[in-house]
């Protein structure tokens, strides 16, 4: 029966190979009527153009920013979950996963109306008398910082969450016995335990930063242009299919340079 | 609250996750002309002038069905392929779901070029089945990795009793082990329907006047005009994730759904 039953892995092999497998490797080496080595060519002139280096390390810079925010602000959220009980941790806990089923669009459309022209924030400086003039908040990488932490920061939650949960408060009440102070038990108990955790949810929310199109979009513009939305240009105003593969190749090989960077870290915790 | 540093930072995380989402909610209700806060009087007119513009509702019937045929697919490909990877005697098991979950690895955008490029442009194919392939390939990962969890905890040594009381390996299957695998397929179905139906990086390049997902519609309305209509129809999905959550949570617990996919 074993044998009959690994055929059964045939049909999605054989789908996962004509609609993404095939394709992903044709888009390196044969973009429409390019020479085959044009993406390397191409890629080759991007990486001594100031311009594109531009583009990458603010699509790098960025992400590191949001990832910093969103461990910042995940990992306290996820200890509190954790640690709390009743009905108001599991509303809240909630609240931070049902993010993750809403569309980004819908979540970052409230930023326009908060930091656009006629927006809320600019509004509330204006009626104070702080400012006449409010300052450009939309189209700033500010703007997309924010809208990257909104998007990402449940995501960080519930990677953190389940590695809180899995540290026994009995040694926090340990260290503390033991005369550590709170603020020394979270940080030399509860912090390092986490550590597996608090690596898978910089690498999910890194890797989404820098390749997330809609946000970048929608509060950066075409005056902070990211390589997502770059990749998009390229692909459907200019058309240049060379630049557009070129641009894909840099970012996936983000994204896996990342992940092959923290996967050590992220699985000796997992085995531990 | 005794940590008050942690509580601190909580109460900013909260507010940059739900906070500018209920300022779109607000706006929805406005009876003003543009979309400012805080809203100009109240009104439902701008919900009217969603339900009744074509454009939207033309796109989030596209997105339904979308959402459904991958879904469906998705299942068709992703279940049988799980049971083989955990039950068959297969050499290179790890090799194999790796496979599975790549599309989950390479950047959607990345995905929705590749796609573009070498079966729209290339091979001629329509955007209709280019997105319907694109979209399956996107959900395979999260129907074998959820069904796989599931599949993880049914005890293998059930189905043997039923094939030692004399089912036959079709019968022992979807008498025994389909319905261990329940809870997992509903939320390898819930999950893929949702990822499908918000998607935007995979469904921008393959759109077509003729059939574009509701998300890409929306973009493109937002550039346009910047009125109170978009508040209106986000508000709308916003009202049916929180029916869908509901539905989640009763069914097989919204942690548990997620729990499944993270890596």
């Amino acid at each position: 029966m074993s044998r009959k039953t690994a055929l059964l892995v045939l049909p999605g092999l054989a789908f996962l190979a004509a609609g993404f497998l095939v394709p992903a490797v044709a888009m390196l080496v044969a973009p429409p009527g390019e020479e085959p080595t044009a993406v390397l060519a191409r890629l080759g002139e991007m990486l001594t153009d100031p311009y594109e280096w531009r583009i990458i390390g603010r699509t790098v810079t960025l992400g590191l920013i949001v990832t910093a925010l969103c461990v910042g602000l995940g990992f306290p959220i996820a200890y509190l979950l954790a640690r709390s009980r009743g009905t108001w941790g599991g509303v809240l806990l909630a609240l931070a996963i049902f993010p993750l089923l809403l569309s980004n669009v819908v979540r970052t459309f409230g930023w326009l109306v908060l930091l656009g022209a006629n927006g809320a924030i600019g509004r509330l400086l204006t009626s104070t008398g702080l400012t006449d003039d409010p300052p450009q908040m939309l189209y700033t990488p500010l703007a997309i910082v924010l809208g990257l932490t909104q998007l990402f920061l449940p995501l960080a939650i519930i990677s953190c969450y389940s590695a809180v949960a899995q540290v026994d408060p009995g040694l926090d009440d340990a260290a503390r016995g033991l005369g550590a102070s709170r603020t020394r038990a979270f940080w030399s108990v509860v912090v390092p335990l986490s550590g597996p955790g608090i690596v898978v949810a910089a690498t999910l929310v890194f890797a989404g930063s820098v390749t997330a199109y809609t946000t970048p979009y929608l509060l950066g513009g075409s005056s902070q242009r990211m390589l997502a939305t770059q990749l998009f240009s390229y692909a459907s105003v200019s058309v240049d299919w060379a630049a557009a593969s070129a641009t894909a190749l840099i970012m996936t090989i983000l994204v896996f340079a990342v992940s092959a960077i923290s996967s050590p870290a992220g699985r000796r915790g997992a085995t531990s | 609250m005794k940590r008050p540093v942690a509580a601190t930072l909580a109460v900013l995380g909260y507010i940059i996750m739900i906070g500018p989402i209920l300022f779109v909610v607000a706006t929805a209700f406005s009876a003003g002309r543009t979309l400012r806060f805080p809203p100009e009087g109240f009104s439902l007119r701008w919900f009217e002038a969603a339900v009744t513009y074509d454009p939207f509702m033309e796109s989030l019937v596209a997105s339904l069905w979308l959402a459904l045929g991958a879904t469906v697919l998705a299942l068709l490909l992703g279940v049988p392929a799980t049971i083989a990877i955990h039950r068959g005697r297969i050499p290179g098991r790890g090799l194999l779901e790796g496979l599975f979950l790549s599309p989950l690895i390479v950047p959607e955008l990345v995905v929705g070029l590749a796609l573009y490029q070498q079966l729209m442009i290339g091979l001629g194919l329509d955007n209709l089945s280019t997105l319907l392939l694109g979209h399956t390939a996107l959900l395979l990962p999260y129907a074998v990795r959820v069904t796989g969890a599931s599949l993880a905890l049914a005890d293998p040594a059930v189905e043997e009793a039923a094939r030692g009381l004399g089912a036959g390996p079709v019968r022992a299957f979807f008498t025994v082990t389909l319905p261990l695998l329940r809870p997992g397929i509903f939320s390898a179905a819930l999950l893929g329907f949702v990822t499908s139906f918000n998607n935007v990086p995979l469904s921008l390049l393959l759109q077509d006047r003729e059939f574009r997902t509701l998300p890409v519609t929306m973009l493109d309305y937002v550039q346009q005009s910047y009125n109170p209509r978009i508040a209106a129809m986000a508000t709308l999905i916003l009202a049916a994730t929180v029916v869908v959550a509901v539905i989640a949570e009763r069914t097989v617990g919204f942690a548990k759904i997620f729990g499944g996919i993270n890596r």
